[in-house]
């Protein structure tokens, strides 16, 4: 499963696609799985078409948390709770349980999104 | 304190203005992210993970009550209420959005501050001792010759577009604070045998992926003749200087590839061209000078009674006397470290509430002068010992009272992962587990000067090369794991520190840091710190006991 993110251009907040529009949460992000890779691909590239709106899209692997879902990278998890040390900042502050899932998650990986970004 | 003159005032509100367009033009689309991301690096302003992050120059780590006020302003209207200070002796603010940079410039421009140089393949901010103009071990005034260099160095077309970054410290003082050794050039005041004043002048040291004590490549530099031979280093550098890759192209890599000697004699070569031309011109430095001019101290008894009665009554005060008050040049005063490493905090964030009340500190009992370290502490130069009571007092009722400097608490660390686009492990809950690991303060005591340094990643803004105990974030295979080198230091006697081996999990490193102090404690001599007894044993036993507990 995977997901697609950036940064919002104007205040640098992570955001997250979902359909039509960008999203705050990552539990409103819209899911890619296995089959819907072109369906990906085109959201990917509908992002980039919109240099004003977010910076640096791309898309992120997910893996499953108590019956959720929740980015495999820890970077990604990071932008999508906030930093660890100041637990009342960032998208976690909100709490509930797409925030606990994704606190609890434990995969690991680089993020692909990221090494995409280095090798350019 | 050196005061912005007109031209300085100018310069800085038209780079605001000229910033204010560029953000226009981007947020309307007229230009790209990639034309754009270069304009917004030049005024201190980085993307990260959650938000822009904005780096605000305070030179030589140097700043009045007046513009502390403005940054704790700063931290409640546009972040989350607080700032990071850090190893570069900058202020960093984590939680900006783009389309109030503008506004942000503008406020730091009101009081003489701005962002310009703090990234960059230009000259950064220069470090200075912290101390400077309050310690009886100085030469000179180190913050004369920073000042002189901030001006001579900020937007100078020849050195605006170097191969890479360049970092400059200097100091006047045996003792030297600002990790000299390790900057691309270290100045080290000197007195030559006739009197004169002078530097020493280290080249080519750094961190980062390949770090280096820089070499002395020239013993002495009679003063008057600094700008024309930083110029001379700077044109070697520029006109060699690896463009090609990014990893190689420090001025670490070409004095190591050159020879100390054979850069030394081309610097020496295009100094003679420069001539004389390229100094400062006397009347120049002596307008400098004069912002430094000595203050007016008062004739004090060197011994407070106020103060020796409060260490006496007071326990928690007499720790804080002899952990975080320092010896002043003049009779009845104190240098007082501000620790910003409370147990459990994040190292070097202050709270705009805690920048308002050192602020007033610093109005009322400190000259109004307010010092940043590159250990990421605040000091305030010149309290009188009388009033060192009052000051502990407010600063302990403001979380400010951690009495803590050098001890194993008082931990370097980047913002790492936490909040660092680059960063490949966090170094923020690292630095939390050992502090609080350490919580007891007879026992820091007991282990004496121990310097922890943690970076979340090879570039090594946590310095980790020179900590007594260094520690690396690494990521293997996306998880966080930990590589410790022991034995550094960023001090005089400057060292890059050594592998102990294998890199640890997370949850290992608090409890190897521990180890590594139980056999200090066990090997250790007479008068010895943590780093003079690894420089007598090695790393083996450190090695053994570390792994023995992993395995």
């Amino acid at each position: 499963m995977r997901a697609l993110t950036a940064n919002r251009l104007s205040d640098g907040e992570v955001v997250f696609w979902a359909k039509d529009c960008w999203v705050e949460r990552f539990a409103d992000a819209e899911l890619f799985g296995e089959a819907d890779g072109d369906a990906a691909l085109a959201a990917e590239g509908h992002a980039k078409a919109q240099p004003t709106v977010v910076v640096e899209p791309y898309l992120i692997d997910l893996a499953e948390s108590e019956g959720l879902w929740a980015p495999v990278s820890y970077r990604e998890r990071i932008r999508a709770l906030g930093p660890t040390n100041h637990l009342h900042h960032g998208k976690q502050a909100e709490g509930g349980k797409a925030v606990e899932a994704l606190q609890h998650a434990s995969g690991a990986a680089r993020s692909a999104g990221r090494v995409k970004l280095i090798k350019r | 304190m050196y005061q912005y003159d007109t031209l300085d005032k100018e310069f800085v509100a038209d780079r605001s203005a000229e910033f204010r367009e560029q953000v226009a033009r981007r947020l309307a689309g007229e230009i790209t992210e990639d034309q754009f991301k270069p304009l917004r690096l030049m005024n201190g302003l980085y993307l990260q993970l959650h938000a822009y992050m904005l780096r605000v120059a305070i030179p030589y780590g140097s700043m009045d009550s007046r513009q502390l006020r403005k940054l704790a302003w700063i931290a409640r209207t546009y972040d989350k209420g607080y700032g990071h200070f850090t190893t570069r002796t900058n202020i960093q603010f984590h939680w900006i959005k783009l389309r109030d940079a503008p506004d942000i410039l503008d406020a730091l421009a009101s009081v003489d501050m701005h962002a310009i140089q703090t990234s960059g393949n230009c000259i950064r901010n220069t470090t200075a001792d912290p101390y400077a103009g309050a310690t009886a071990e100085e030469l000179d005034d180190p913050r004369v010759w920073a000042e002189a260099i901030r001006q001579w160095s900020s937007l100078h077309p020849e050195f605006s577009f170097l191969p890479r970054k360049f970092k400059i410290a200097i100091t006047a003082s045996a003792k030297d604070r600002t990790a000299a050794k390790v900057h691309d050039i270290g100045l080290m005041v000197r007195r030559g045998r006739d009197g004169q004043l002078g530097f020493e002048v280290i080249v080519g040291g750094g961190m980062g992926r390949t770090p280096y004590v820089g070499p002395t490549i020239r013993e002495f530099l009679p003063a008057g003749r600094l700008f024309s031979y930083l110029e001379a280093i700077l044109r070697v550098y520029n006109r060699h200087g690896r463009r090609d890759n990014k990893y190689k192209a420090r001025i670490k890599i070409l004095v190591a590839a050159l020879g100390a000697e054979e850069f030394a004699r081309q610097v020496e070569a295009e100094w003679e061209k420069i001539g004389a031309a390229g100094d400062l011109p006397d009347t120049e430095l002596a307008r400098i000078r004069a912002a430094f001019a000595p203050r007016n101290f008062e004739t004090l008894p060197p011994v407070s009674a106020a103060f020796e009665t409060a260490k006496a009554s007071d326990p928690a005060f007499a720790r804080f006397a002899r952990n975080n008050v320092k010896a002043h040049k003049k009779a009845g005063y104190a240098i007082v470290e501000v620790s910003l490493k409370a147990i459990g905090e994040t190292p070097g964030d202050a709270t705009a509430d805690q920048m308002d009340v050192l602020a007033d500190l610093a109005e009322r009992y400190g000259q109004d002068d307010i010092r940043v370290t590159h250990e990421q502490n605040l000091v305030l130069p010149h309290v009188k010992q009388d009033d060192l009571p009052t000051v502990y007092a407010i600063l302990a009722q403001a979380g400010l009272g951690s009495a803590n400097i050098n001890l194993i608490s008082d931990i370097i660390a980047c913002p790492g992962l936490d909040y660092c686009a680059l960063a490949n492990a966090r170094a923020i809950p690292i630095a939390q587990d050992i502090a609080e690991k350490f919580r007891d303060q007879d026992r820091a005591e007991k282990i004496g000067e121990l310097k922890i340094k943690i970076s979340g990643c090879i570039n090594a803004c946590g310095h980790h090369h020179v900590g007594h105990i260094g520690i690396l974030g690494v990521d293997k295979k996306g998880e966080e794991f930990y590589q410790l080198t022991l034995g550094g230091s960023g001090a005089e006697d400057a060292a890059v520190g050594q592998v102990l081996g294998p890199a640890l999990p997370t949850d290992r490193v608090a409890e190897a840091v521990d180890t590594i102090v139980e056999v200090y404690l066990r090997e250790r001599a007479e008068g010895e710190r943590f780093l003079d007894t690894f420089r007598r044993t090695g790393v083996a036993p450190f090695k053994e006991a570390v792994y023995a507990a992993a395995h």
